[in-house]
């Protein structure tokens, strides 16, 4: 009777050792997971935040302005008719 | 058997000696994790600014620090020469930052994410980067006083400065969150420990009354108008006149919003809501409506138009100091007799004069959403002197911001109503969104009257100074302004603010404008400089707007 409850109290702490260990390892393995995701997440944030920069660059007046000044499309679309009416009324 | 008594004893001392340090550490000390816990605010992303088709005008971006420990750099030289060249920049420029002696020191700042890719790919030791979150203003300083920029507060928080980002501050903003976390040595989260996190609610989204096209028309046409007529500075608005949602605003010189600190204050200021001036002839129209409600005259009134008119000890002339004889009322606003609004001013009498200078909201705000508006309070009746009653009439004597001037001009095209000008449309919260609607502050003058002073003012471009201004087929109406400028107390007449005001087209209105030259040195008048300028911007947006001629 003796032997069984030592040797049951040994099982217990033994077992209560491997779960504190495996506790304190899988708290260091899921730390260290939430640090990576938290410098992924701050990585694809900046990365989304340059993607965002170069479309709305791209997408403005002035980009435009700039690459038709380089491709040399200076000339600015007038209508005719503005200062000739009788190109509008067809006279 | 004593020594394993003793090794016994000393296990037992140790077992208790970590026991009441645990008891310590866990019961009796005051917030026993406050060393492992780090408490990080995490900031609210800036709220976007839109243009009304959706455009961008203001977004975030981050660019980056880069400083060094200088005594972890194994070796100074190499590091000096390596950074230069990626960054394209001197040798001494490096060199004279990357000082030995300190602990820290900042390199450089607003480096773009491919500079900083370019130094991390060197693997030097003991250099690091820290994010700068700034604002991004894709069109540039396109619409640098209507947008403002964002800049620093005392305690270094990001804070809007002018226009839309000051007085959308707060929207912009957002609130900032809080994490609270239990971190190791190397910062590593403690599982076990305390994890919160409060998430930041970010910053609303604008969207603006503004069309970037019509922004960019408005300033590149008054930017070559002010070249030309070497003006000191001028401003453009163009609004709808029906809901007085401004379309385009620009007040040059101005400045660079990502770059603001390179300016004086003074290129802060936007012109368009924050000066003061006398309007002019632009003035004239005002009276001439009010006088129509008023029953007092008619646009075919004939006023015998027979020389200068003396008030005391002040003689008034026309502008030319030529009288035609009997004229209508509409040729007096044609020709912009300045005696005929004196007639006009006197048919009209004083309580009714003032009572409609309140009318059209001249001495008050218009409470337009940018910031840093002022206004100029009317005089107390008791301060008017006679003369003040007859030069209030062709608009000397008076001080308008140009935004009440706008506004008020188009409570006389768009049937009689003063609304309140605004420029967002739109406030976005994640999903919902909230519509700013026109809102009609009061009704100055009837349709009948508004229907009439449109038509005198049609008239005035077609046969007025401006006549030839006009593009063939197109009815456009409006009127010019000159004013000389009061310095000291008295009017210097080599210097003069030239003004237009005009709207296209005539039945339903698209868009009113008015242009503003303060000082133009090839000529001193209105029709010669503001006008030109409004007509290129008009002609613009006639086909912008597709407005077909009339």
């Amino acid at each position: 009777m003796k032997s069984i409850f030592k040797n049951s109290l040994i099982g217990i702490f033994i077992l209560l050792a491997a779960a504190n260990i495996y506790l304190f390892v899988a708290s260091m393995y899921i730390g260290d997971e939430i640090n990576k995701y938290e410098s992924h997440i701050t990585a694809l944030k900046q990365e989304n935040t340059d993607l965002e920069h170069e479309v709305y660059e791209v997408e403005s007046l002035q980009y435009a302005a700039s690459l038709s000044a380089s491709l040399h499309f200076t000339k600015q679309v007038q209508p005719v008719y503005f200062e000739n009416m009788k190109y509008a009324f067809n006279r | 058997m004593t020594k394993l008594r003793f090794l016994l004893f000393f296990f037992l001392v140790m077992y208790v000696v970590i026991i009441l340090r645990l008891f310590y550490l866990q019961v009796l000390k005051e917030n026993p994790s406050s060393e492992y816990l780090t408490t990080r605010r995490i900031p609210a992303a800036r709220g976007n600014i839109f243009d009304r088709t959706n455009q961008t005008l203001a977004t975030n971006q981050v660019e980056y620090k880069l400083f060094a420990e200088p005594k972890k750099v194994s070796d100074i030289e190499i590091a000096n020469i390596k950074i230069a060249r990626a960054l394209n920049v001197e040798e001494s420029t490096i060199s004279a930052r990357l000082d030995k002696t300190k602990d820290w020191v900042a390199i450089m700042g607003g480096l773009s994410r491919s500079q900083k890719d370019a130094i991390e790919a060197l693997k030097l030791s003991g250099l690091g980067f820290d994010d700068e979150p700034t604002r991004y203003y894709p069109e540039g300083s396109t619409a640098a006083h209507l947008i403002g920029f964002v800049g620093k507060n005392s305690e270094d928080e990001s804070v809007g400065y002018f226009g839309i980002e000051g007085f959308y501050d707060q929207d912009l903003g957002g609130l900032p969150g809080l994490m609270r976390s239990d971190r190791d040595l190397i910062n590593r989260p403690i599982f076990l420990g305390t994890q919160e996190k409060i998430d930041p609610e970010n910053g609303r989204d604008l969207v603006l009354s503004i069309d970037k096209t019509v922004q960019d028309i408005v300033k590149k046409k008054l930017k070559e108008g002010i070249d030309k007529y070497h003006a000191k500075d001028g401003c453009a608005i163009i609004a709808d006149p029906d809901t007085m949602e401004i379309l385009g605003l620009s007040c040059l010189p101005d400045f660079d919003q990502e770059k603001y600190y390179d300016f004086n204050e003074q290129y802060y200021k936007n012109s368009a809501i924050s000066s003061l001036y006398e309007p002019g002839s632009t003035f004239k129209p005002f009276i001439m409506a009010a006088g129509i409600e008023e029953g007092v005259i008619r646009p075919d009134t004939i006023y015998h138009e027979k020389g200068p008119v003396t008030i005391g000890e002040y003689t008034i002339k026309t502008w030319n100091n030529t009288y035609e004889g009997d004229i209508t009322l509409t040729r007096a606003l044609e020709k912009s007799s300045n005696v005929a609004m004196t007639y006009v001013g006197e048919k009209l009498g004083k309580d009714k004069l003032l009572g409609y200078l309140k009318s059209y909201g001249f001495g008050e705000l218009t409470h337009i959403d940018l910031q840093g508006e002022v206004a100029n309070a009317l005089k107390q009746q008791k301060d008017w002197y006679p003369i003040d009653y007859a030069t209030v009439t062709f608009g000397q004597g008076i001080t308008v911001s140009p935004i009440q001037m706008i506004r008020a001009f188009a409570s006389l095209i768009n049937g009689g109503n003063l609304l309140e000008p605004h420029v967002v449309k739109k406030l976005i919260n994640g999903q919902q969104a909230k519509e700013i609607q026109p809102h009609v502050i009061r009704k100055v003058i009837s349709k009948e009257t508004s229907d009439k002073i449109k038509t005198m003012l049609v008239s005035t471009i077609a046969n007025g100074e401006t006549k030839y201004l006009r593009p063939e087929g197109y009815a456009i109406g409006g009127k010019t302004g000159t004013a000389q400028i009061a310095i000291s107390g008295h009017y210097d007449a080599s210097k003069t603010l030239a003004s237009f005001i005009g709207f296209s087209p005539i039945k339903h209105p698209k868009f009113i404008g008015l242009v503003i030259v303060n000082e133009p040195k090839t000529s001193q008048w209105g029709s010669e400089t503001a006008a030109p300028i409004f007509f290129q911007i008009a002609k613009e947006l006639i086909v912008y707007y597709n407005v077909t001629p009339e």
